[in-house]
């Protein structure tokens, strides 16, 4: 293990950066808002807590300046933008800031057709890593491969040099990976037997934007919705194989989650057969198709035996 | 509360034989909402239609569950039972007890269990079954034939000539397809050319049949009674309006070394060129590959002598979109070339007869052209190396076919009746000459087909040696043939000026990917499949679309053209309706629940998913929806399986219906 990059606190990293890009985002907030070009900029704000921040949607030119890019900035804000959130999407062109990981969010809900890119101006930051939960870079920054998003319609900040981190995910993964069957079912059994049901990956995922959830449903019911092993097991097998192909790794259902369930590594082994078996990544364009919608002569069918 | 009826049939002694029916009955009968259960011998027969509508009316049934076969077989019978018995036709469901059991069960006690199981899911299904009515489509009378050979001319002329429009497509310049390169045709001797032409002047003058020759199919979108087909019109150079027909391009050509394609090589051709004389349309067409204009932008020879300016070089492939009710497809066959197959294949090559590299070592096809008045030695048979005539000819048979080893297990059916025919063709033209043949077997069943072998044996003086031949080689100007005689047990070595191989009939390279286009199926040699083997011959599992010719499977010109007029006689019992009634088990979205993802609508195999926009009064956009056409769905439910928030099902398998059935388990 790399210990410098173990202790290494974001804001240690380049505390200059974030303010630089805050500064930018601001100025391209305050133009856009100006010149009518779009209704509203939804970003980040400083949080009432020190060193937090929180969501802010801003509508005119003179808020601009609450905006903030901070290693507090986690979280993904192309939730906003998903059809469930009527209000914001009633207001006309949106701008919204987004780390890489967010847009690849994005770039997903247009294949989805949940968006167009025409409806809304993107402002991309060039993030360096924000905070996890309990550590001081999260999880998912440590192997991130996207800090400077691409597509955007505005870039700002420049990435600075950053330290090799040890790809701790993608270690437990391996870790997973090499273990019978039984015992990554234990794992799991254990981690799942603690869910308490609230349904917080849902809320922040933004994937999840059905209108009704059919693990709501009752008539006829498909999941239990008490908290038991059974249902547990079968509602984060069909979050996740709802999110297979999908999920841009955002990682914000681990970040929600209050029972520390280590969720991004199920939606991370998904990206990962789904690279494998198809090439696929998710994020990077607007597919009109991705692989599990999509027949093909040559797919692979080892699965069936 | 339901009252459901259960009908137990004992299929003579199909069912009976392992499952105890009044078993099954009796338990039926204690299912709650089941108000009546019996057993009968027969179903299916009058008596029983009648007990299931009897029974309607006596116990005021709401709905029924028939016990029986596959729904396959007679859904249709039961359903229109309880239609006449005043019930909505879609409350009545079979529940398979024979197929999914007592066919494939011994144990009796276990296999009544099972068959008691499925009636009770069926019976839980019934209950949320809804009333439906089936859905009416309006239908094209139009017919799409593709492939321009016996069986696409026959299927057309007899569509057109039973008043209805035909668009026949076929991909060379000409249609005639391999009949036309026939010499003559068993079991009669006449010349193929001549009974063939005038039926393809016929396709030429017929007033409804549209012809696009030079042509492929680019894309099948829609369904039965209501296809769009866009053929991709390939550019010939020449305007069909314009050209006469007169000759002079192919002749003044100086590009005149083309292998001549329709001859299997032996000839050359200029670059423009018809295929042969008879061709229909008499339109010449340029092979650009080999054009000197097209290949250095120097000549123009052709557009400078047409008298009509009918040469245009700059023309492009045309997409054309014909709208057609129903489809046949004759694409018919190629024959298996004993050449080194490439990697993968599953199919090998003949590396024991020289992997096709020995000239005087040709095919059936090849023996045909140079036995045809019309072929490129005038109906002399000289063979290909130095043009000497051969005095010993081997003719072996079943290479490629019936060969396991080789990839292929089928027979190729047509072979030992034509080279039964080549061997008294040479004779005809060689007196002196000498044919042996390697067979197998000799499958001669059909009419006059075995007199007219034992003419070649017994008149015409073919040695028929039973046995293989292990290989070929050259040796001199000589082919030499090393076979077994197994019927004496001995080995035989013939020296032989000439070695025509039959080898087997193929589909046509590029059949999957047609058929992947139609939506039909085929078998792992490419062959296109029916719908039954023995009762639906002609039909494709897919509705509207319809087989003729070797496309199905090896056929001589008798079957082919017969299977092309009941292909014909199918499209035109469809277009005798102006409506077409479709089952009314298609897929619903829910508007309130549906996010308009469209998933559904990339995973639909028909095309039946479109967005739909619902709008207030004011006609502001409130939201997009998925809908599902109803006369495009074919109620396959793969939307209802993608869909991430069951916001669309299938009528009569909605999600409510599955999990009751399993409940019910």
């Amino acid at each position: 293990m790399n210990t410098t990059a173990q202790q290494l606190d974001t804001t240690a990293i380049a505390p200059a950066v974030y303010a630089t890009i805050t500064d930018a985002i601001c100025r391209e907030a305050e133009k856009a808002l100006e010149s009518g070009a779009v209704a509203a900029v939804v970003g980040w704000q400083a949080g009432r807590r020190q060193g937090t921040a929180m969501p802010a949607i801003v509508t005119t030119p003179a808020d601009t300046d609450k905006l903030i890019f901070s290693p507090a900035c986690v979280n993904n804000l192309a939730l906003y933008l998903s059809k469930a959130k009527k209000e914001i999407r009633a207001r006309g062109k949106i701008a919204i800031v987004v780390k890489g990981c967010d847009l690849k969010a994005l770039v997903g809900l247009m294949g989805e057709n949940q968006l167009k890119r025409a409806d809304i101006h993107v402002i991309g930051v060039v993030c360096p890593g924000v905070r996890g939960t309990s550590e001081p870079l999260a999880k998912k920054c440590r192997e991130c491969t996207v800090h400077t998003p691409e597509g955007a319609d505005v870039t700002v900040g420049t990435l600075p040099e950053l330290p090799h981190f040890t790809p701790a995910e993608s270690e437990e993964l391996a870790r997973l990976e090499a273990m019978t069957p039984a015992e990554r079912w234990s794992f799991w059994k254990e981690h799942f037997a603690r869910c308490i049901r609230c349904y917080a990956c849902r809320q922040v995922c933004p994937f999840c934007y059905c209108e009704q959830c059919l693990c709501d449903r009752n008539r006829p019911q498909a999941v239990e919705t008490t908290p038991r092993p059974a249902g547990n097991m079968a509602w984060h097998i069909v979050r996740a194989m709802h999110l297979a192909g999908r999920c841009a790794g955002c990682a914000e259902c681990e970040r929600a989650c209050p029972m520390d369930i280590p969720l991004n590594l199920l939606n991370r082994k998904m990206a990962k057969e789904l690279k494998e078996l198809y090439g696929h990544e998710a994020g990077f364009e607007v597919k009109e198709k991705g692989p599990l919608a999509e027949y093909r002569e040559n797919d692979d069918q080892s699965f069936i035996k | 509360m339901s009252r459901i009826g259960v009908f137990v049939c004992h299929c003579g002694e199909n069912i009976s034989r392992t499952v105890d029916v009044e078993r099954v009955a009796a338990e039926a009968a204690r299912l709650p909402g089941v108000a009546y259960a019996t057993d009968y011998k027969y179903m299916c027969s009058d008596p029983g239609q009648n007990l299931l509508k009897n029974a309607v009316t006596e116990h005021r049934l709401d709905g029924i569950v028939v016990a029986a076969c596959s729904p396959r077989m007679h859904e249709k019978t039961f359903r229109n039972a309880a239609k006449s018995a005043g019930l909505n036709p879609f409350l009545c469901e079979m529940a398979n007890i024979r197929e999914h059991c007592s066919w494939v069960h011994e144990d009796r006690d276990e296999a009544t269990a099972k068959a008691s199981d499925i009636v009770a899911m069926m019976v839980a299904r019934v209950k949320k079954d809804k009333r439906l009515v089936p859905i009416t489509v309006p239908v094209t009378k139009r017919s799409l034939v593709i492939g321009g050979g016996i069986a696409g001319i026959q299927a057309a002329l007899d569509i057109a000539d039973a008043g209805h429009q035909v668009v026949l497509v076929e991909r060379e310049p000409s249609i005639g397809g391999h009949m036309a390169q026939l010499s003559e045709t068993f079991p009669t001797l006449d010349c193929s050319q001549c009974i063939m032409t005038p039926k393809m002047v016929d396709v030429a003058n017929h007033p409804n049949i549209t012809l696009h020759t030079y042509s492929e199919i680019e894309a099948v979108d829609g369904y039965i009674g209501n296809f769009q087909i866009t053929v991709r019109k390939k550019a010939r150079s020449v305007i069909e309006e314009k050209c006469t027909g007169c000759g002079v391009c192919s002749a003044k050509c100086p590009q005149k070394k083309i292998p001549n394609t329709f001859d299997k090589n032996l000839g050359t051709r200029p670059a423009i060129y018809v295929p042969f004389p008879q061709a229909v349309p008499n339109t010449p067409v340029i092979d650009r590959a080999n054009c000197t204009w097209f290949k250095t932008g120097k000549c123009g020879v052709c557009q400078k002598v047409c008298g009509p300016g009918a040469i245009n070089y700059e023309q492009e492939d045309q997409l054309i979109v014909e709208p057609v009710g129903a489809i046949v497809v004759a694409t018919g066959f190629e024959l298996y070339s004993i050449t080194e197959k490439p990697k993968g294949s599953p199919i090998k090559g003949y590396g024991e007869f020289g992997h096709g590299t020995i000239p005087d070592v040709i095919d059936g096809l090849t023996f045909e052209r140079l036995a045809s008045a019309s072929g490129p030695t005038g109906g002399k048979i000289l063979r290909p190396s130095d043009g000497k005539e051969p005095k010993q000819v081997v003719f072996v048979q079943c290479v490629g076919s019936r060969a396991r080893e080789k990839g292929i297990s089928y027979c190729s059916k047509i072979c030992c009746m034509y080279t039964a025919k080549h061997t008294m063709l040479y004779k005809h033209k060689i007196h002196d000459g000498q044919a042996y043949v390697f067979f197998m077997d000799a499958r001669t069943p059909g009419k006059s087909y075995d007199e007219f072998w034992r003419r070649a044996v017994e008149e015409e003086e073919a040695v028929y040696i039973r046995g293989m031949v292990s290989r070929l080689y050259q040796k001199g100007d000589k082919v030499v043939v090393m076979g077994s005689d197994i019927s004496v047990g001995v080995q035989v070595e013939i020296e032989a000026d000439l070695v025509v191989l039959a080898t087997a009939v193929q589909p046509r390279a590029g059949a999957d990917t047609l058929a992947q286009k139609l939506g039909i199926s085929y078998d792992s040699y490419h062959f296109y499949s029916e719908a039954h083997a023995k009762l639906k011959p002609v039909e494709c599992a897919t509705a509207g679309i319809y087989l003729a010719g070797a496309c199905q499977g090896p056929k001589d010109i008798p079957d082919t053209v017969s299977q092309a007029s009941a292909a014909a006689a199918k499209v035109m019992t469809l277009f005798a309706k102006d409506e077409l009634e479709r089952e009314p088990i298609v897929a619903k979205v829910n508007e309130k629940n549906c996010v308009a993802c469209l998933y559904c609508k990339k995973v639909c195999p028909y095309g039946a998913v479109e967005e739909k926009e619902i709008r207030d009064r004011q006609g502001n956009l409130i939201r997009v929806v998925a809908y599902v056409n109803p006369g495009v769905c074919g109620g396959c439910g793969t939307c209802q399986a993608s869909c991430p928030s069951k916001s669309v099902e299938l009528d009569g398998y909605t999600d409510e219906q599955i999990m009751a059935m399993i409940e019910a388990l």
